[in-house]
């Protein structure tokens, strides 16, 4: 299904602008241009994010880390195996992916772990990246109770998907 | 933010001067890099999307679409203009539609063009927290990458999770609106006590 968003589209403003007799081609340069901007800005605070992440996990502190939070969860019903999976995902989508296939390895991806290791990986997002990207062209320096509420919000969404993953 | 990065940082690099020094600079380089070819990646990316949204603009599609969503933006975002309450309903419609690169540079530019706090400009205001949480505890209703890497890793059955995750995806949705209106409601009841505290405290 997913497949066919992108280029139905893609089809559809193409269509859309010959009918309407706009420019597409100029309006696409107009708008395309402005990325490199755009990531220019971006970028610092990607550097500070993917570098904490990257020596977090290098430094062994986020495994001690989750050893430490994983007895913790267990009257939340989210097994303890996924202390890491839900430390790291808030923080960066490619350190924890590795955890993910890691935990699919390990575990399997149709075991019970295996399958609540998806919705918490697919129910949220990377809660840090997405609080910085999103400021990184406002003159905005504090975020206020965001990143608090966000990180609570989700963890509420993945109590809730494990335990259904109990029943179902 | 900051001080989330400030304690991983301490942590880590404390962590490494014990065990392992060399590794330090290592992970760091590892880091940086990662975040730039990710960035060249984004560009490549936010070019697509950036484009594909002027030509979209061209054709009188985005503000049908922003008219469209208005009702539910008006009640989450409220007191903004029209520029604004389209860039958050394209924020939202890529969302669901689990483009979050196409997204991201949408909420850049509805952040940018939000009504500002008029005393403190460097704070975020209510819509802006809400637009982060909107985001952050994902809008995606089908999680693509999750489907396929199951199936990569040979799940007999790659879609099995979808319920749950559905659940817990729009689960965390509600609770994080919900939190940013009692939130913002609290603040302003207990700013204003404050304020009327210190008018009373002025004439005695």
């Amino acid at each position: 299904m997913t497949l066919y968003i992108v280029p139905a589209i893609f089809l559809g403003v193409l269509v859309l602008s010959l009918v309407r007799k706009k420019d597409a081609y100029a309006a696409f340069v107009k708008g395309a241009g402005a990325a490199l901007e755009l990531m220019a800005g971006v970028l610092p605070y990607l550097m500070a994010v993917m570098i904490a992440c990257e020596l977090f996990r290098v430094s062994g502190a986020a495994a001690a880390f989750s050893r430490f939070v994983s007895p913790a969860l267990a009257p939340t019903g989210i097994p303890g195996e996924l202390a890491e999976l839900l430390l790291l995902r808030p923080l960066s989508g490619a350190g924890s992916l590795s955890v993910l296939e890691n935990i699919y390895d390990v575990y399997g991806t149709d075991s019970f772990i295996g399958r609540c290791a998806s919705v918490v990986y697919g129910s949220s997002e990377t809660v840090f990246y997405v609080s910085a990207i999103y400021f990184s062209k406002s003159e905005i320096k504090r975020l206020r109770y965001a990143i608090p509420l966000a990180l609570a919000a989700s963890f509420v969404g993945n109590i809730i998907g494990c335990n259904l993953c109990r029943i179902i | 933010m900051s001080i989330v990065w400030l304690i991983i940082m301490l942590l880590s690099v404390a962590a490494l001067l014990l065990s392992d020094p060399s590794a330090a600079l290592e992970a760091m380089i590892t880091g940086a890099n990662g975040a730039v070819s990710l960035a060249l990646t984004l560009v490549a990316l936010y070019g697509i999307w950036l484009g594909l949204f002027e030509a979209l603009e061209s054709t009188g599609v985005a503000d049908r679409l922003a008219r469209l969503l208005r009702p539910a933006v008006r009640r989450l975002f409220p007191g903004e203009n029209a520029e604004t309450e389209k860039y958050v309903s394209m924020n939202i419609s890529a969302n669901l539609l689990g483009l979050g690169n196409a997204a991201t540079p949408m909420a850049i530019n509805a952040v940018r063009t939000m009504k500002r706090d008029p005393v403190r400009s460097a704070v975020a205001t209510t819509n802006m927290i809400m637009l982060v949480v909107i985001s952050a505890t994902s809008l995606q209703i089908f999680p693509s990458t999750v489907v396929s890497l199951r199936a990569a890793h040979g799940s007999a059955n790659p879609a099995d999770f979808l319920l749950p995750c559905i659940v817990a995806t729009v689960s965390s949705t509600i609770v994080g609106i919900a939190g940013v209106k009692l939130l913002s409601k609290a603040m302003t009841a207990i700013a204003k006590r404050r304020a009327k505290r210190k008018k009373t405290g002025s004439a005695a």
